[in-house]
């Protein structure tokens, strides 16, 4: 799975003809650093706002009623949405780089876990009795389940994106 | 080489360093992610106060939010030693890098913020008057661009040194 054939794949093949891939891998040397950065500071968003509502759905800062803190919610999917979208400029720009990487497959991997698991917040019953909860309360077990789920997954994706450069040669910044 | 560049060279060839940059997978790109973690746990949560402030999530009480501090302590101590850690592995390629210098001021800049909006905004009683207010949300606009400044200037550092160790030009 992670051995790269000889001749190209005709997945590969096609994401190599499209405007973006040209546009990324065309560009002189300051489009992928400018599109790290903004990748690195969607991700700090998502962890300051998605990160801090799963600490304290856990028990840090109590005094804080959740709903209240849920307002910051929509910054992280906006982090979220900035990363979804450079994080398609670097595959467009060098598929084979991220295709043919274990580190690849272990992001996705936590990625889906994060994914089910937002999923299963807001469609249980568990976000409407965490919503519930007033200024000083402790949150249901099943809620803290979900909460630690998020913050490990989040932290297992960060961990596997910034290993994907060391995993695989050429070494890749 | 002047006596400045021997002393660089000693240190790239101290065990630690040589360990530093290694070829081990378990080595430098941990040391990196655990320096991207604590930069997402420190920027991250020092923003989401700063949002606060900006008037996001107004029911969430000021107070409060000094609870979170200890997650930012964490994750500094935790780039402070991961930090020094790469210093020791390439050193000359981060002191020869004007850079460098410009990411540490704003690294220095954003903790000092965040103690000032500590002692000025979370621990005061008296928010409601104007004068406080529009200190508050300068202090908080000023934290959001120290940190997005560091960040910008931290990635920046893979494309703009010019030595990669004592004698060893990089490729920019």
């Amino acid at each position: 799975m992670f051995e790269e054939p000889d001749l190209p794949a005709a997945w590969e093949l096609w994401v190599r003809a499209t405007f973006l891939h040209h546009f990324v891998a065309d560009q002189g040397q300051w489009l992928w650093p400018v599109m790290e950065t903004l990748h690195y500071l969607g991700l700090s968003l998502l962890l300051g706002t998605v990160g801090l509502f799963d600490l304290r759905v856990l028990g840090m800062a109590k005094a804080i009623p959740p709903s209240a803190l849920h307002k910051v919610i929509p910054i992280g999917i906006a982090g979220y949405a900035v990363n979804a979208m450079t994080g398609v400029a670097f595959f467009s720009g060098f598929p084979e780089q991220y295709f043919y990487n274990p580190s690849f497959w272990w992001k996705g991997t936590f990625m889906a876990l994060a994914a089910i698991n937002v999923a299963v917040f807001y469609l249980s019953p568990s976000f409407h009795e965490v919503k519930a909860l007033p200024a000083g309360s402790d949150a249901p077990f099943r809620a803290k389940l979900i909460a630690g789920t998020s913050l490990g997954a989040w932290i297992g994706v960060l961990v596997c994106g910034r290993l994907l450069t060391f995993y695989r040669p050429p070494f890749f910044h | 080489m002047t006596p400045i560049e021997s002393a660089f060279y000693w240190l790239e060839h101290t065990d630690l360093s040589m360990w530093v940059r290694g070829p081990s997978l378990l080595v430098f790109p941990l040391i990196v992610s655990a320096h991207t973690l604590g930069m997402g746990f420190l920027a991250g949560t020092s923003a989401g106060i700063d949002f606060r402030i900006l008037g996001v999530a107004k029911r969430v009480p000021l107070p409060a939010l000094q609870k979170f501090y200890p997650i930012m302590w964490a994750a500094l101590t935790v780039n402070f030693i991961s930090g020094t850690l790469l210093l020791i592995g390439y050193p000359w390629k981060a002191v020869t890098n004007p850079v460098f210098y410009v990411k540490l001021s704003m690294i220095a800049l954003g903790v000092y913020l965040v103690v000032k909006i500590r002692q000025e905004v979370l621990n005061q009683p008296g928010l409601d008057d104007n004068k406080v207010k529009r200190r508050a949300k300068l202090l908080a606009w000023a934290s959001l661009l120290a940190w997005g400044s560091a960040i910008l200037a931290g990635r920046l550092l893979a494309y703009t040194y010019t030595w990669l160790e004592v004698g060893v030009r990089g490729g920019f």
